[in-house]
């Protein structure tokens, strides 16, 4: 698997490359494309007096120290190369960047921001959420310490669905990622009590045919998972309800109105992610071909 | 000489291919370099801030001394186009000073720069906050508003806001776009002639000056000392066109669009200036009571004072059009100063932290902090010892100016010197210009900084029978002198040379 990282000097760069390399470790041809990117040359703020010049020598000096730096923090095995570009949005410059080198996926490291109990992530990662056509993981800082609590490996991978077409384009996926990292994969799906018209005499009904039919789903697709249906009064709570362990990864998918092979996050994604405290990724919608 | 570049700790070609990819290519056309010019001058900003303090010194002779100002700010600007053509990658005063001349004198010469960008700075934050509260008293109708400015409780924390906020801004990296610069210009300038044609179509001017021929001669300045002060002035309002010079790659065509851009530039900026100047002195005269540009009240920001009476209700465009043109200087600028204490950082002439870049926003960070703290101290320091700091500050500017651009000028003679006569092309833009510039300014320099020492000098504010001018400018100055004999003893490597070498032609 080939993962391009967006990658700061500092402590997110770290993270993220942590996270890059459990993901390709165990991949055949593993390799990380570091990204540094920088802004774009903009002409008309001139900077007065005294140029601009012996800036950009100094700074691309500082880039090279950056560069070296990032490819001491990749574990052995892995083939890793750095990158810059100065690009007018840094979102579209790794969007670029990943399609140039045909990567798997973007990584990106980041931090848990919350507005007024909404999950909020970063403006960079807010709008690859939004756009990426490749798969977009995150990590944060609570989320790379059960990573290594589990020796820097990916133990298990959930795919959230719910019970639309959707569910089996990300079974899919997933899959095929879970396949690649030689980990076990988890279907995970959450129930509330709106989904169906009466609760008290319906809930359980629909927990187990959501149940039934993805365990189908699955076991048509020559699938080992299990499934992990949870109910919850809300989103929140069902979230809660998931039991996490050291290594694992959520994935989720994109919404139904993202384009094809486009990437555009839904509400209740990004509700999901704001709660969760593992690494996570989202995929692309997968096209209307499949 | 490239042999010699290469001995030196210069930051290597980039392993990354940053070079190669990632500088867009020629972008700005000759109008696009005319907007960029104007916008690093700022008339909207320089002619208030600098109007008042001229006529002060040379009276009715203000258009002659304006064109007579351009001239020495064009020799130097040529040198020092030679010296960014010869040495593009580490374009500073600082390290161009220093290979000419060696560490102690380079160093001066970063100093110089920084004071004199850091001076401007809090000048410019003053004149923003002044008219924000102008203007909060025009839209709201309660003229009681612009008084707040007086009052040092309210002054000196807006003030300390509006550093803060472009530091930040600097800091984030966010750049001024195109249709922004465009526009800004755009208002700017027609907002300046607004002014010029209302003031001679004006029904009752204050003090009705016919304009004479005798404005244009320079001879006609009554002593050499205020001549001196006017030039030192008038270099000020002239600042920032330079910038036009030294774009070379980012223009579509590099031969010929930084001559036609600054051509175009500076005959646009004259012309403006001198309709503004001209209208002045037409509608207010230079008498030194009520309205008139000579009377010391007016001075500190003449358009505080005259767009509300010539202009009536439209004065509202002129305090807009000089809050955005200050307030996008003071962002703008505040990148200067930072990445030159980023170079002496690099370069181990300023404590090494001041080489850090944020990863993040790929901007200087302690050498930004560094720079705003510095502006805002000299902006408090000035406004509690001086009656009239808006009109000191830009009189000890005009001085730093003059020592840090003559300077760089003799620079490029001494660095050039074993090519000066190599042909005519030299003769002209390496030797004869920066060596005629560059002394005309350390002349004006050092007249302007003796004359300062007077009391009654610029404001009329003084220290221990000082002058407030001479204790800012040459205070400032040996200040410089202080911090580098101690950073000469505690890191004494870019003393010795070890870091930029200087140049020495191989016989």
């Amino acid at each position: 698997m080939k993962l391009l990282v967006g990658y700061t000097a500092d402590e997110r760069g770290a993270e993220a490359i942590e996270l890059a390399s459990a993901l390709v470790a165990s991949t055949p041809d593993a390799s990380l494309h570091i990204a540094i990117v920088l802004p774009a040359a903009a002409p008309f703020s001139a900077v007065y007096p005294g140029g601009d010049h012996g800036y950009s020598t100094i700074l691309s000096a500082q880039v090279d120290q950056w560069a070296k730096h990032a490819l001491t923090l990749v574990p052995e095995g892995i083939q890793a190369s750095v990158v810059a570009r100065s690009v007018s949005s840094v979102a579209e410059g790794l969007i670029s960047l990943a399609q140039q080198v045909d990567a798997d996926g973007i990584v990106l490291g980041g931090r848990k921001r919350h507005r007024a109990g909404f999950f909020m992530p970063g403006a960079i990662a807010n709008a690859l959420l939004h756009s990426s056509p490749v798969s977009v993981f995150m990590s944060s800082p609570t989320a790379i310490e059960t990573l290594r609590a589990a020796n820097g490996k990916l133990t298990r991978l959930t795919a959230f669905v719910g019970d639309r077409p959707g569910a089996k384009d990300v079974i899919e996926l997933s899959a095929q990622i879970a396949t690649a990292c030689a980990v076990p994969l988890r279907v995970a799906t959450l129930v509330l009590p709106y989904d169906v018209q009466d609760p008290d005499r319906d809930l359980d009904a629909h927990v187990q045919a959501t149940s039934d039919y993805l365990s189908q789903l699955t076991a048509s697709m020559e699938l080992d998972a299990t499934i992990d249906v949870v109910v919850g009064r809300n989103l929140d709570e069902a979230t809660g309800q998931l039991s996490w362990q050291d290594g694992d990864l959520a994935l989720l998918g994109s919404a139904r109105l993202a384009a094809a092979r486009r990437l555009f996050i839904g509400p209740k994604a990004q509700r999901i992610l704001g709660k969760l405290s593992v690494p996570m990724g989202v995929i692309p919608n997968p096209g209307s071909d499949n | 000489m490239s042999q010699d570049l290469r001995q030196d700790s210069n930051p290597a070609a980039a392993e990354t291919g940053l070079h190669e990819k990632g500088l867009s290519k020629g972008t700005v056309g000759v109008m696009g370099l005319v907007v960029i010019g104007i916008s690093s001058i700022a008339p909207a900003y320089t002619l208030t801030a600098g109007l008042g303090a001229t006529v002060a010194e040379v009276g009715t002779s203000l258009p002659a001394i304006l064109l007579a100002g351009f001239l020495p700010m064009l020799l130097v600007a040529l040198g020092y186009r030679e010296l960014n053509n010869a040495m593009p990658d580490s374009g500073t005063s600082f390290t161009w000073a220093t290979r000419a001349f060696g560490p102690m004198i380079g160093w001066m010469g970063g100093w110089g720069l920084v004071a004199a960008t850091v001076i401007v700075l809090s000048n410019l934050a003053a004149v923003a906050v002044d008219f924000f509260y102008i203007l909060l008293a025009q839209l709201t109708g309660h003229d009681e508003i612009a008084e707040l400015t007086t009052n040092l409780w309210i002054n000196i924390p807006t003030t300390l806001i509006f550093i803060a906020v472009a530091a930040f801004i600097s800091y984030r990296g966010m750049n001024a776009t195109k249709v922004f610069q465009y526009g800004l210009v755009a208002f700017q300038v027609a907002v300046l002639l607004l002014f010029a044609v209302m003031s001679f179509t004006s029904n009752q001017p204050f003090d009705r000056t016919p304009i004479t021929l005798e404005m244009f001669n320079p001879a006609g300045v009554e002593s050499f000392s205020a001549f001196a002060a006017g030039i030192s002035l008038s270099i000020f309002v002239f600042w920032g066109w330079d910038v036009t010079l030294t774009m070379n790659e980012e223009t579509t065509d590099p031969k010929k669009v930084p001559g036609r851009g600054a051509t175009w530039t500076v005959l646009l900026i004259m012309a403006l200036y001198v309709a503004v100047s001209l209208g002045v002195l037409y509608w207010a005269g230079v008498g030194t009571t009520g309205l008139g540009a000579g009377n010391p009240e007016n001075q500190e920001s003449i358009f505080a004072v005259l767009s509300g009476p010539v202009m009536g209700p439209l004065a509202l465009l002129m305090s807009l059009a000089i809050l955005s043109s200050s307030a996008a200087s003071l962002q703008s600028t505040m990148v200067s100063p930072a990445r030159t204490l980023l170079a002496m950082g690099y370069y181990k002439a300023l404590p090494t932290s001041f080489a850090k870049i944020s990863p993040r926003f790929m901007s200087p960070s302690v050498a930004t902090f560094v720079t705003a703290a510095a502006a805002a101290v000299f902006y408090v320091v000035t406004r509690l010892v001086s009656e009239n700091a808006l009109w000191d500050t830009i009189t000890a500017l005009g001085l730093m100016i003059c020592f840090y651009y003559g300077l760089t000028a003799l620079a490029c003679v001494w660095y050039f010197r074993a090519e000066l006569f190599s042909s005519a092309r030299n003769v002209i833009f390496k030797f004869l210009a920066p060596l005629i510039g560059g002394v005309v300014l350390l002349v004006l320099f050092f007249a302007t900084a003796f004359e300062s020492m007077d009391p009654d000098y610029g404001s009329g504010s003084n220290i221990g029978g000082v002058g407030m001018v001479f204790i800012l400018g040459v205070g400032v100055l040996l200040l410089g002198v202080v911090a580098m004999i101690y950073m000469r003893i505690t890191q004494p490597s870019f003393f010795k040379g070890e870091t930029i070498k200087t140049y020495k032609p191989i016989k």
